[in-house]
């Protein structure tokens, strides 16, 4: 896995500048830890009082690979079914997933199939998933093994990290596997065909280099 | 279509429609038979007691948020150097309404949720009022708040915030959002959650009562979102 590297220290006003920019979203059941997820990747911060989310929310982070800036536009959504009809319409032009469940939840684990189903209703083919099994440092509340979680991630052709947000396990690993994935996904489509991605839904271009065009994407 | 609330500062004791309204929905008691602290001054009028029901807790709240709201909606300054913001104006209503909702104790029953400044422009929602259903705590009926306030105050702002940086994750909010007005998408966000969300348009001030708060609420704007748009800015048609 190439490691990406944390861009800190951005000001007000943001930078413009940057080569790719790339949509993610987090999505699973209410109360399984998306929020807290989001603001220790994007913050390095942990709350654990709860606050439901409303709707949907989004931080901005932005990373280095190899040379590449890439500008990652994280949507935090509501897991709570009222808000399904807001949170599917931001699925459009997504390029990745963190789908997220709670080791000591069964019900959580239960529905991960169902927001599979949801990512592939309202996706596009090539969107990348990583499946997270989150809040690992309540070991004593566990109720899905790794085991289960890693086997219906096979099943799925997710890739699997345990994670917590809590104790900053995982998350960093989780958001540069996920953003690895989609660059190997841009490069594999360059290849083979560069009319899919030159469609690639919120990959950003800057005014200088259109790296989505030229064969062998180097993310 | 709208049902218009009270006029929350000019007459306290008069909640009328809204809080009918939220009686419909507000659970038979408050599970207030847990001791309180003592409180002093306005606290001490708002401390909950059996025969005081759950509407009465969240109206009481409610006015004294306007109430305290309307002294710096009335203020002048004789100098004319201060003018509290939109954004003040709305932050003292907000913290003057949880201060009081968490001495009462009654927000894991009727909670609200302030939005980030992105929610903001994203649902057009400046909070979000819950019923909550115990045990799992999920919403039972919400109320989406967006406060409005007099033209002459936003466009001072508006004049004043010309020129100045804006943070990279508003300018991609105000990027998602550019295709619809504020009322617009909070119309949609309480749309798309179903008519157990109703929208609650706040006025602080009006063009011919410029020291009241006035609101008008429904479940129901969809109807009517073309005049949304075609009275935009100003929202006349209220």
């Amino acid at each position: 896995m190439a490691a990406t590297q944390d861009v800190k220290g951005k000001g007000e006003g943001g930078d413009q500048n940057f080569d790719y920019m790339f949509k993610l979203l987090i999505i699973g059941n209410s109360s399984v830890g998306k929020t807290s997820f989001l603001f220790r990747y994007a913050d390095d911060a942990f709350t654990s009082a709860f606050v439901s989310t409303v709707g949907i929310d989004f931080k901005v982070k932005t990373v280095y690979k190899n040379d590449k800036r890439i500008k990652l536009q994280i949507w935090d959504t509501a897991g709570q079914e009222r808000y399904r009809t807001i949170t599917t319409a931001y699925y459009r032009g997504a390029m990745g997933f963190i789908l997220m469940y709670d080791i000591t939840n069964e019900e959580s684990f239960g529905a991960v199939q169902d927001w599979s189903t949801q990512i592939k209703t309202y996706s596009w083919d090539n969107a990348q998933v990583v499946l997270a099994g989150n809040k690992c440092d309540m070991e004593e509340e566990r109720v899905v093994s790794v085991d289960s979680g890693r086997l219906l991630a096979e099943q799925l052709g997710f890739e699997f990290f345990e994670t917590s947000a809590k104790d900053n396990i995982n998350v960093k690993q989780t958001f540069e596997r996920l953003v690895d994935l989609i660059c190997d996904k841009m490069s594999e489509s360059l290849d083979t065909d560069p009319a899919v991605t030159s469609g690639a839904p919120t990959a950003k271009l800057t005014d200088s280099a259109p790296p989505l065009q030229q064969p062998g994407c180097n993310c | 279509m709208g049902q218009k609330t009270s006029n929350t500062t000019s007459n306290k004791a008069a909640n009328s429609s809204f809080f009918s309204f939220l009686k419909r929905f507000s659970p038979p008691k408050p599970s207030s038979d847990k001791t309180t602290s003592p409180r002093t001054g306005i606290f001490a009028k708002l401390t909950p007691n059996k025969s005081m029901d759950f509407t009465r807790l969240i109206s009481n709240c409610i006015s004294f948020a306007s109430t305290r709201t309307q002294e710096y909606l009335v203020f002048k300054d004789p100098e004319g150097k201060f003018l509290p913001s939109s954004q003040a104006l709305t932050q003292v209503f907000l913290m003057t309404y949880i201060t009081q909702s968490v001495n009462l104790d009654y927000t894991d029953t009727f909670n609200c949720t302030a939005m980030t400044p992105e929610q903001r422009i994203l649902l057009g929602a400046d909070w979000v009022w819950a019923i909550l259903e115990k045990p799992t705590k999920n919403p039972k009926i919400q109320i989406a708040v967006q406060v409005l306030h007099l033209p002459e105050r936003e466009e001072a702002e508006e004049r004043e915030a010309e020129g100045k940086p804006v943070s990279e994750s508003i300018q991609m909010a105000q990027m998602e959002s550019r295709n619809k007005n504020a009322y617009e998408r909070m119309v949609d966000f309480c749309t798309s959650i179903g008519k157990d969300c109703y929208a609650l348009f706040l006025f602080f001030g009006k063009r011919d009562d410029r020291e009241n708060i006035y609101g008008v609420l429904s479940n129901n704007f969809e109807a009517d979102v073309g005049k949304l748009r075609s009275n935009s800015p100003d929202l006349s048609w209220c």
